[in-house]
Parts: C-alpha cells; sequence; structure tokens
C-alpha cells in the first residue's frame, strides 16, 4: 500500500537536559519516494530517526508514521538500518537473518526462503552458513541491508547506506532501493554523500542544530540557490554579451573545460536574455549552455557555515 | 514477541559447550565414575588370580605372610612361611600374589608390611591378614564381642524438629547435603545468567541491540531472555538433582561410594527448593540485566556483578550454623533477607522443618524485590542502549531511569 503521508512530524522537539537536540521539527515523507535528511554531525538527525521509531519519545509535537501514531503492528512494517550497526557476530549469516525476519512479523519458512533469495540477489548465497565475523565489512553491509529489506516494509529508514560498500556493491544497493521506491516504499535515507542524495534523492530535509534549515525537493532547493549566473561551453567574447558582469573559467565535474565559463549576470538580466544575445550576435559558438546551479554539496557547506 | 526471543535464545544457547557439559557431562561423570572405578577394581582383582592361576601352582591361596614375632600360628586362608626369603622365593615363582611380614615389634607398634611384585592399588588388601592376626588375638574371645571390638559403636543423631518428629541424619551426611545443593543453585544461577549478561553486552557491543529496540520493547527483550535462559537452570537444575538421586541410590550398590548411602534427601522439599531456585534465578536475572545494560565492554559486566554476587554467597559462609541450628536468629534472617534468603532457605529447608509463615514471608518479599528489580532494569536497559558507548556514572542513574 502506498501512502501519501508515510511519515508526518509536526512541530517536535526533544531535548536532552538543557541541550535541545530536535527544534520545531515538521516535515512529511511520502510514499515511493526517497527522501534525504542532511545535516552536519550532531544536527539531530539520528535523535529524529530514533523518535519516529517510537525508540525515543519527542517532548513536544506529534508524529505519526504509515497513517497513524507508531504501534507494534506498525513496527512490523518499517525496516531500519541504523549508522552505527551489526549483528551477532557469531552465528550464520542465515540464522541471524530468520530470526531478525522473524521479529518482523514473518514465519519461519518466509524468513528462510527470502533471506535466501536476497542473500542469492546480493550474490552472498554461498556464504549463507558463515558466521557473520567470517565475512568482509562490506559483506556484512549487504547482510544488514538484506535483513532492513527483508519483510518487505512499507517505510524504510537507512543511515549512510552506502558507507563501506566498494562502487559495485554502491550501486547494487541503489538498485535496490530505486526498485523499492518504484513499488511505493518510502525511503528516509541520512547521509553525507551528496552525489547520492543529487542522483536518487526526490526530497531533502536539511536540519543544522535540531532546527529545518532546507526542506522540498532536490530541483526547486537547487535552484533556490542558484547564483544568477550561466555556464556556457564554447568560443566567443562573452564579456561582449549584455548584462554579462564578468566572466569566470568554469571547471566541469571532471576538472577539464578550458572553453567552459561562468558569467555572471546583473540583476536586470534573465539567462533567456543572453542567449538571445549570442545567437543574434553570429560569432559566438555553444556547444552548452546551462543556468548556474550549485551543486549539494555546495549548498551544504553553505547552510552549514551559515548555521554556524 | 517474547516468545520469538525466548525460541532463538534457547535454540543459540542450550547448544554451548560448556553448558552442555556442566549440565549433562558433570551428572554423568559422577554416576560413571565410580562405576568405572568399581570395574576395574573387581578386574585388577581378577587379573592379580589369573595370574596365580596361570602359574599353575596354587590355586586359591593367593598371598603368603612371614610372622617374625612366633604368635601367628593360623594361617587362614593364607601360606605360612618361615622367613622372608622363603616368602620372596615364593612370590618370584608366582606361588603368590603377595606377602605380608608381622614384625617381630607388631604387639608393640601395630605395623604390618604388604609386599607385591609391583605396586597396585587394587592389590592393597588387609582382609586376609586382618583375620590371621585376630584369629590368634581372639582366641579365647566370644565371636560377637570380637565383632564389637572391629566396631564398638555405631551412632544415630537424632535431631528433633518444630513438630516433634525425629530425623534422623549425621553432621558429615547433612554437611554434604546442603553443600552440594546450595553449589549446584548458584553454579547454575551465575551460570545461565553470565550467559544473560554476555548475550546483553554483545548485542550493545555489536550494535544490533538498536535494530531490536526498533521493533521490540526493551523489557520483551529482556523477558525472552529471562525466560530462556531460566529454562536452561532449570533444566541445569532439574539434571543435577536427578544425578544426585541416582547416585544416592547406586550408594548402597556400590561400595566405593557407600558412605554416601547414609544421605537421605527430603524429597518433600524439593518441589520448594525449585521454587527458591526460580526466584534466585530471576533476582540475579535482573540484576544480570542491569549490568549488561550499564555495562559497554565484556570487561566491566563480571567485575561489577560482584555487588549483587558477594551478599548473595554469604549463607554459604554460615553453613556449618544452617547445619547445627537452622533455626538459630541469624539464619532466620538470612532465610528472610530477600538477597540472601534462596541460599539461606534452601540450607534450612533441608536441615529442618521451617515454619510456614517464614516461608511466605522469604516469598513474598522476595517476589517484591524481583518485580522491583525487573522495573528497573526495563528502565535502564532501554536508555543505556542508546548512549554512545559511555559507562554511565552513579549519579547518572536517577536521570536514567527517568528516561
Amino acid at each position: 500500500m502506498q501512502f501519501e503521508r508515510a511519515v508526518s512530524v509536526e512541530h517536535v522537539q526533544k531535548n536532552y537536559g538543557k541541550f535541545r537536540a530536535v527544534d520545531d521539527l515538521t516535515f512529511e515523507v511520502h510514499g515511493g519516494e526517497i527522501f534525504a535528511m542532511l545535516g552536519p554531525n550532531g544536527s539531530g538527525k539520528t535523535t529524529t530517526i530514533r523518535m519516529i521509531l517510537d525508540i525515543l519519545k519527542p517532548d513536544t509535537g506529534q508524529i505519526r508514521v504509515l497513517g497513524g501514531p507508531l504501534t507494534e503492528a506498525t513496527k512490523m512494517r518499517i525496516g531500519y538500518l541504523p549508522e552505527e550497526r551489526g549483528l551477532y557476530r557469531n552465528v550464520p549469516v542465515l540464522d541471524v537473518m530468520i530470526y531478525l525476519g522473524r521479529l518482523k512479523g514473518l514465519s519461519g519458512d518466509e524468513a528462510r526462503q527470502r533471506s535466501l533469495a536476497l542473500l542469492q540477489q546480493l550474490e552472498l548465497d554461498e556464504f549463507s552458513r558463515k558466521k557473520v565475523s567470517e565475512l568482509s565489512k562490506g559483506m556484512q553491509q549487504k547482510v544488514q541491508f538484506a535483513v532492513t529489506v527483508l519483510h518487505q516494509p512499507d517505510l524504510i529508514i537507512i543511515d549512510e547506506p552506502f558507507s563501506g560498500l566498494d562502487p559495485v556493491n554502491t550501486l547494487v544497493i541503489k538498485r535496490l532501493l530505486t526498485d523499492l521506491r518504484s513499488r511505493g516504499c518510502a525511503i528516509i535515507m541520512s547521509t553525507h554523500q551528496m552525489q547520492q542524495v543529487e542522483e536518487m534523492a526526490d526530497r531533502l530535509l536539511m536540519i543544522s542544530n535540531g532546527q529545518q534549515k532546507l526542506y522540498g525537493s532536490v530541483q526547486d532547493i537547487r535552484e533556490q540557490f542558484a547564483l544568477h549566473a550561466i555556464i556556457v561551453e564554447g568560443q566567443g567574447d562573452w564579456g561582449k554579451l549584455p548584462g554579462v558582469v564578468s566572466v569566470e573559467p568554469a571547471a566541469n565535474g571532471n576538472g577539464h573545460g578550458a572553453d567552459r565559463a561562468l558569467l555572471r549576470l546583473d540583476d536586470q538580466t534573465a539567462p533567456g536574455d543572453v542567449l538571445a544575445a549570442i545567437a543574434a550576435s553570429g560569432d559566438m559558438h555553444v556547444r552548452r549552455f546551462e543556468e548556474a546551479v550549485p551543486g549539494l554539496n555546495d549548498i551544504f557547506i553553505q547552510v552549514a557555515e551559515g548555521a554556524h | 514477541m517474547i516468545w520469538k526471543v525466548f525460541r532463538y535464545e534457547l535454540g543459540r544457547n542450550l547448544r554451548r559447550k560448556g553448558y552442555l557439559f556442566t549440565t549433562l557431562g558433570i551428572p554423568l561423570l559422577a554416576l560413571l565414575l565410580p562405576l568405572a572405578y568399581q570395574a576395574l577394581t573387581s578386574l585388577d582383582v581378577n587379573l592379580g588370580l589369573d595370574a596365580v592361576f596361570q602359574s599353575g601352582d596354587r590355586t586359591a591361596q593367593a598371598a603368603g605372610y612371614v610372622d617374625e614375632t612366633g604368635l601367628f600360628t593360623d594361617p587362614g586362608a593364607l601360606i605360612r612361611y618361615p622367613d622372608e626369603a622363603a616368602a620372596r622365593r615364593a612370590m618370584q615363582a608366582h606361588e603368590v600374589a603377595t606377602y605380608y611380614i608381622i614384625p617381630a615389634d607388631y604387639v608393640a607398634t601395630g605395623d604390618v608390611i604388604q609386599v607385591m611384585p609391583t605396586f597396585s592399588l587394587a592389590a592393597i588388601d588387609d582382609e586376609a591378614i586382618r583375620e590371621v592376626i585376630l584369629n590368634t588375638l581372639a582366641q579365647n574371645v566370644q565371636p560377637q564381642v570380637v565383632q564389637r571390638l572391629e566396631d564398638p559403636a555405631r551412632f544415630t543423631d537424632i535431631k528433633l524438629n518444630q513438630g516433634g518428629a525425629q530425623q534422623a541424619g549425621s553432621f558429615d551426611s547433612s554437611f554434604l547435603l546442603v553443600y552440594v545443593f546450595t553449589l549446584s543453585l548458584l553454579l547454575s544461577v551465575f551460570m545461565t545468567n553470565g550467559y544473560l549478561m554476555q548475550g546483553v553486552i554483545e548485542e550493545k557491543e555489536s550494535r544490533v541491540i538498536e535494530i531490536l529496540m526498533s521493533t521490540l520493547r526493551p523489557t520483551q527483550l529482556l523477558v525472552g531472555k529471562i525466560l530462556a535462559f531460566g529454562t536452561m537452570g532449570l533444566i541445569q537444575m532439574l539434571a543435577w538433582v536427578g544425578g544426585i538421586l541416582v547416585l544416592l541410590r547406586l550408594a548402597n550398590v556400590l561400595d566405593v561410594i557407600s558412605s554416601l548411602a547414609v544421605i537421605t534427601v527430603p524429597l518433600d522439599v524439593l518441589p520448594l527448593v525449585l521454587v527458591y531456585f526460580v526466584l534466585a534465578y530471576l533476582f540475579f536475572a535482573s540484576a544480570y540485566g542491569i549490568l549488561g545494560a550499564l555495562s559497554v565492554s565484556m570487561r566491566e559486566g563480571p567485575q561489577f556483578a560482584a555487588v549483587f554476587t558477594l551478599p548473595a554467597v554469604i549463607p554459604l559462609w554460615f553453613i556449618a550454623l544452617f547445619i547445627e541450628n537452622p533455626n538459630a536468629p541469624l539464619a532466620v534472617a538470612l532465610s528472610l533477607i530477600p538477597v540472601t534468603a534462596p541460599l539461606a532457605m534452601i540450607e534450612r529447608l533441608l536441615m529442618t522443618s521451617v515454619p510456614g509463615w517464614q516461608i511466605a514471608l522469604s516469598l513474598v518479599l522476595m517476589v517484591l524485590l524481583i518485580v522491583g528489580m525487573l522495573w528497573l532494569a526495563g528502565r535502564l536497559f532501554r536508555v543505556t542502549t542508546l548512549l554512545s558507548g559511555q559507562l554511565p556514572k552513579l549519579r547518572d542513574l536517577p536521570r536514567l531511569m527517568r528516561g
């Protein structure tokens, strides 16, 4: 079942003694989306996640999960992969998965069959009888992910899902997550890997000092931080264009691009005006023209530093 | 949910080698060792006789003696030799398996020497030579008097319990009974609760606890574990008590443990003993659960456990008092104080008839303490799991309990 509001957090506050960990936080997570939760270390992300999971109680505010207050039955429909994670080290992989699957409401047979299928999907089937301690860190990470999704939850909360994974396994997990999203699952992903957020997340929440700093779709937020500038790739005397205040070299994502330039515009000039002027000039050759929007990494640093 | 935790923990921990050995191995060894000893002894004696038979020289008479006093002329079942050289030659010729020397100063010292070709515990036997000596010394004494000289008095202690009923026993057998029972209870309680504490700390150390907490309430996890390890403890106690009862039965037929035959286990108090075992287990389970919740690593838990274990074993220090006077004020007090009650009450129950009100009061006090401890364990279990690997200070505990 896909929920319009898989998680609804309203004016939630949490204090540890005199320290306010979460301050009047309000946001929603929808079914069928990957929702990124960002913030510097100690910003209140883990506390917020623990309150959603009912491990911690909020001091004030209301949290609704999968259509209502969190109940024992609702917990069975949530998959959680905490940042500081681990499994029973001296127990065979399959036994751990069956136990944790049974705790999530699966029968023994269901848990066994789904575990074996997931292990096969993750290319770990030959390790099912090995003890967890005999697996590499990356393999353990994949087993933990398998445990999180074993019971086919409606809501998944994962903290740093890609830490410790090589690029190949990162891709495997990304595919699994996007597959779950397409099936209507709501996914809350807490991470510091901005590239993954840009690639996968539909919306994000950034918190700092327990307060909401950014909230909305990834695209909207990037546009919100647009520089009022354009990036052009090609040949031409860009400084002659009307409305262009300055021309700066702009490296592309690979650090190359001798013919790539950042054109800062005055307040009266829109990017469309510059494009029209280039077309009219006749002596400029353009291969690429785009609005200069900062990456999430820059936005994160900008907001985090601003908060401090 | 509790059932799932219970099943998992039981399935996982019942297979522990240490547990299997102590639960089944110790009673089996206790039963098999006397049987094996008995079998080996008879085998050894048979071999000795066989050796004589094979020599073909003598048949039934397998031992000789040399009498340097000149007093013991009636050889009985033995062969008399005039001097040691002759006896030695006879032994070397396999005419006898062993021989005894009664030295000239025997009457003054009572010393007798046995000589055998190689040292063998099984061949050490003084029955035949005793018979030779007694036959001469008691020539003019009535056989019954001879028997009384050998075994002048048999004592039976009669303890009058509060109902006036007579109970037979002796200090040694009572000591053994009380000691074995209390030691079994202690060992079982501490072993299974040690597993419980290790399990909790392992879940904290490996951080699997946070995954569990997103599914289970802490009390469900704790109760599931307590029931699983309690079941293991109960199985262990039943195996041991069963082993003790079988061993005492065997004492009637096995010479090597015949001294145990005088011990009688008061079967009517065994159900109460098991009740106190369960309560002792629950008390320590909650205590060890708390310690597991507070500890950050495997090092700390067992160190802090002494806070609970030392007071609990106080009744063992006074075991002599419990046997001699199980209704002494100190014994009564220790059997009512919840921490010491399990051991103290079991020691008293095995020794005397404890008034019903004292049993009821101690049970009520223990149950109240256990409920409080379990509640506390549940409170501390929850919040401490969320602390990032720091051992809380004593002054932090009230705050942690409030959550």
